[in-house]
């Protein structure tokens, strides 16, 4: 362990005595369990301790009398979980919001789902169900009684939009979504401009929340393997890796290395083609049809790829616990490198464009800039960060599966606008070519899978996966059945909106779109 | 007074309306063939021989749906706005010289020029009002931008579009057509590059989409809009690519002249000019490929900024040129 | 960017003309369920581990076997990882939008099927 956390662990000892219980290596580095009351105190000895920390996650659990709150915080690249109870007939705590500005989505989704009211929240509105959700019918809770509930009509008719634009004085009020060109999924961003400029961004997500959380906690294992890897589309081997690397865990199964480096490349073909898929979008977004096409065409030997690895272009079902379902073919192996470094050539025209091409640079440069404190403040993960100068990257903090063993760089640019986020894309594409290269020269030989029982011994482990968007986080929860009792996933585009509220305002609203593309938005991720 | 059937088949049929109906189709048609083409894709293929009909099958189509007015619209410009926006581009079609002569024959006097522009203006004018006239915020934003842009463009369009008419030394297109013993493209070759980045412009075509952005705005000036008038805005907005081209044509291009090989002029005439405009029509559609959309604000200082002066620097050039070089030379 | 847009023009495109041209598959493609009746020890372990519910036990001869419901199956084959006996295999076959929803349906009908898992 660094000395760094030696420090904070004994800091947090000496200062706050008795009122804390470390357990260190449990749910990430240690966990800190605390009465409520002292919670912010230990937080306050974190931030003193690590300016850059950041909240990852904030878990809610049902606990019987009392409702779990876990403050997953990240620092120093790896994850201390501050674990307090509030009872559940009386469940207020006060909010972090000011201490970590990020936490803001975080606190209200654990208030829209499990009932705790955050004191002095700024907005403690609904994030993820729909206004007309009936009052005190709190989802995941687990004596919530879901077959009878019925609509609140009174909340639905107060919340209905208008549909003429208004005005707040010279303000108009622009709405993008819920269905608009420029998302691919559902969600609300009600703009005020001024002439063209946006004064402020009012976000509304939750369109797409389908209840995976609870959904998850009524199948077995097994089968939630493919439910989470159908929470995103495009990122799914990263929910499925995440959530078997959870489980194994706690089991303490160990995977054969050929697993591992067929988990990899999996992961990294998913990875080349979400990034594929976003630049070409990006191109879209701001009206460049060409660049799109021909981005397009050139990811569909990546899903050709995929099709041929796993049997499907874009879901994989491979990862299962305990390894993969499927072994790489030895003949196989020469295909993949000859597509691959069919792309890599490619991606030397794609190169020229985004660095040469006068009319995308005017698009994208210096729009959306996110200052590195702003980054910091709001706990952004992935090329969001990246782009801003952050050097946050799961696979070099906590390697998982075999990126201990293979070399690769850590892509960050430092200009912070919508430019440098596409070019840590599409350098890590190149990136990524060379990680699946490594991975094919030193495939190792043996078994790929190994069996494991149907029932988890009761635990909890915590796990976090560098998917394409960036940081993605499960919590598992098992009581010994072969149904977990809580799984929590906080996925990078949740953690990622808050900034694009902040890169959209004083800009234009032309800026919005690419602005907001470029943060590479996926609200099934989001919503769950 | 005697109904001149000739004259009622010149306006009507060729190189009238028909005509023009036929020639936007086309031309819809190999925009979206050369555009797709050069995307790597296959583009329209389907409908009729290579998907030449896919044009008059989206017409057709949109004619069928239902034509829905929105409550809060202004009734009576929201619905003859797009019909009379395409009127007037088709009517100043018709002063262009096609097989020789224009349509309205006879007709051509000097000053048609000024003429001509000031009737895209006026139809740039009731696209306006079309969006404006929906009670909706997109589309509003779409009108705006549409005449914000508009502001730009014209004054240097203008100025393009007189270089000819110094060349030429007359303000009559027909004259500025016959009088092109060499192209005019090749004595004002700037001029020529310049009118294209206008008619860019003009067209709304990328650099200069943003009108009509979908990621952005919706539809645009289009959004409220669906049945018989979506299919007659999207068949102005394709008559004004025509219209566009045939005027490059006509000023630079040499207009309708070109070679006679056998039997009628008036055929061979028709052929070059259909020619040349599909030509400029692939030229166009080139650049749109070639750039992203700009925005607003960057379109503005485009046009200001640099289109004015670089198109007042053309003229003076040109007319430098042709008062004292060009009659030493050419 | 400009040179490129030129040899496009005329090069063969990138796309293909489907459904006028067959669509390749690759090998190991998880399209449509060949079940095999003969295999069968209607141990019901599929329909356990079927994350959907999308197969169902039905009585057939006297004996349970698997329905499958293809409108809710997601095509993750865990149904043919469980199976004791191999008797689920996967076909090359994808082409499976109906406007019957019999078509939809596998019966555990010991029909000849044939490779490609096309319906008879």
């Amino acid at each position: 362990m660094a000395t760094n956390d030696q420090d904070l662990l004994a800091t947090l000892q000496s200062r706050m005595g008795g009122n804390v219980q470390i357990q260190l290596g449990h749910l990430g580095k240690a966990s800190v369990q605390v009465k409520a009351d002292f919670n912010r105190d230990v937080l306050k000895i974190l931030l003193e301790t690590d300016k850059s920390a950041g909240i990852s996650a904030l878990t809610g659990l049902d606990m019987g009398e009392t409702i779990g709150l876990l403050y997953h915080i990240r620092t120093n690249g790896a994850i201390v979980t501050i674990r307090t109870e509030v009872p559940k007939q009386d469940p207020k705590i006060p909010t972090i919001t000011d201490l970590i500005p990020g936490a803001v989505f975080h606190e209200r989704e654990a208030a829209d789902l499990f009932g705790v009211v955050f004191e002095g929240h700024p907005n403690p509105a609904r994030l993820v169900l729909p206004e007309d959700w009936p009052d005190n019918l709190y989802p995941l809770r687990k004596d919530a009684k879901l077959d009878d509930a019925t609509i609140n009509s009174e909340a639905s008719k107060s919340q209905t939009e208008p549909v003429q634009p208004q005005s707040d004085g010279s303000l108009v009020n622009i709405i993008i979504g819920p269905q608009h060109p420029a998302l691919l999924e559902p969600e609300k961003f009600s703009l005020k401009v001024d002439g063209e400029i946006v004064k402020q961004v009012e976000p509304r997500i939750g369109y797409v929340h389908r209840g995976v959380e609870k959904a998850a906690e009524q199948r077995t294992y097994l089968q939630d393997v493919y439910l989470v890897e159908r929470i995103c589309g495009i990122c799914n081997s990263c929910h499925a890796s995440c959530f078997v690397e959870s489980v194994e865990k706690i089991m303490g199964t160990q995977v054969p290395p050929r697993g591992k480096y067929i988990r990899t490349i999996i992961l990294e073909l998913n990875r080349l083609h979400s990034h594929l898929l976003l630049l070409g979008h990006a191109g879209l977004e701001i009206g460049y049809e060409t660049l799109f096409q021909y981005m397009w065409r050139d990811r569909e030997p990546i899903m050709d790829l995929t099709e041929r690895l796993t049997g499907n272009r874009v879901i994989a079902s491979t990862l299962t616990v305990g390894g993969v379902r499927r072994d790489i073919k030895e003949t196989d192996i020469p295909k993949i490198k000859t597509a691959l470094a069919d792309l890599k050539k490619k991606m030397g025209f794609y190169r020229q464009l985004y660095e040469g091409e006068l009319t995308l640079k005017m698009r994208t440069q210096n729009v959306g800039t996110l200052a590195k404190e702003d980054a910091l403040k709001l706990c952004v993960v992935g090329p969001v960060a990246r782009g801003s100068g952050v050097n946050i990257d799961v696979r070099k903090e906590e390697p998982y599966e075999a990126y201990g063993e293979i070399p690769f760089k850590l892509i960050t640019y430092n200009s912070g606008d919508s430019w440098a986020r596409f070019m840590v894309r599409l350098d890590e594409i190149y990136e990524s070519i060379s990680i699946i290269d490594y991975a094919l020269d030193h495939l190792p030989t043996g078994s790929f899978r190994v069996r494991v029982p149907r029932v988890v011994p009761a635990g909890e482990a915590v796990n976090r996966v560098e998917a394409p968007r960036g940081e993605l986080f499960y919590y598992v929860k098992s009581n010994g059945t072969a149904y977990p009792d809580r799984v929590k996933v906080r996925t990078p585009t949740f953690a990622n909106i808050p900034a694009f509220l902040k890169t959209a305002e004083g800009g234009n609203i032309a800026d919005v779109p690419a602005n907001f593309v470029s943060l590479d938005p996926c609200f099934s991720c989001t919503d769950r | 007074m005697v109904l001149d059937l000739w004259f009622v088949f010149r306006v009507l049929v060729f190189p009238g309306f028909t005509f023009i109906l036929f020639l936007t189709m086309f031309c819809d048609w190999l925009e979206r063939k050369i555009e797709a083409r050069m995307q790597n894709r296959v583009g329209p293929n389907f409908t009729g021989p290579a998907g030449i009909l896919q044009p008059i099958a989206d017409f057709i189509k949109l004619l069928t749906k239902e034509d829905i007015v929105p409550r809060g619209a202004k009734k009576t410009i929201f619905k003859l706005a797009p019909l009379l926006a395409f009127s007037i581009i088709v009517f100043a079609m018709s002063f262009l010289p096609v097989d020789g002569a224009a349509a309205i024959s006879n007709s051509s006097f000097t000053g048609d020029l000024i003429v001509i522009m000031a009737l895209v203006t006026i139809a740039n004018f009731l696209l306006f009002l079309s969006g404006w006239a929906s009670a909706n915020p997109y589309s509003t934003i779409g009108a705006t931008r549409v005449l914000t842009q508009f502001l730009g463009y014209d004054i240097p369009l203008f100025l393009l579009a007189l270089t000819p008419a110094f060349l030429a030394g007359s303000l009559s297109i027909s004259a500025i057509a016959a009088s092109q013993y060499l192209p005019f493209v090749l004595l004002a070759p700037w001029a020529f590059v310049l009118f294209i980045v206008a008619l860019q412009a003009e067209l709304e075509k990328d650099p200069f989409d943003i009108p009509h952005a979908e990621s952005e705005v919706v539809g645009g000036l289009e959004t409220e809009y669906c049945g018989g008038k979506l299919a007659f805005l999207h068949l102005t907005r394709d008559v004004q690519v025509v219209f566009g081209a045939a005027l490059v044509v006509e000023l630079f291009l040499g207009g309708p002249y070109g070679p006679v090989f056998f039997g009628l002029p008036e055929f061979w005439y028709s052929l070059w000019f259909v020619l040349k405009l599909l030509a400029v029509v692939v030229i166009t559609e080139y650049v749109t490929c070639l750039f992203a959309r700009l925005r607003i604000d960057q379109v503005l200082t485009a046009n200001w900024k640099v289109l004015l002066p670089l198109s007042v620097l053309s003229l003076a050039l040109t007319v430098a040129l042709a008062t004292w070089i060009y009659p030493l030379v050419v | 960017m400009i040179k490129e847009l030129l040899s496009n023009l005329f090069a063969k495109p990138a796309t293909s003309k489907y459904p006028f041209v067959k669509a390749e598959v690759a090998e190991g493609f998880r399209g449509k369920q060949v079940y095999d009746i003969g295999l069968c020890i209607s141990c019901g372990l599929c329909s356990r581990d079927c994350p959907a519910k999308a197969i169902e036990m039905v009585e057939v001869d006297g004996k349970r076997r698997p329905l499958f419901h293809l409108d809710l199956c997601v095509f993750c084959y865990q149904c043919a990882e469980s199976c004791p006996r191999n008797a689920i295999k996967s076909s090359e076959f994808f082409e499976l939008a109906s406007i019957n929803k019999s078509d939809l349906v596998i019966q555990p009908q010991a029909t000849s099927q044939k490779g490609d898992g096309a319906q008879q």
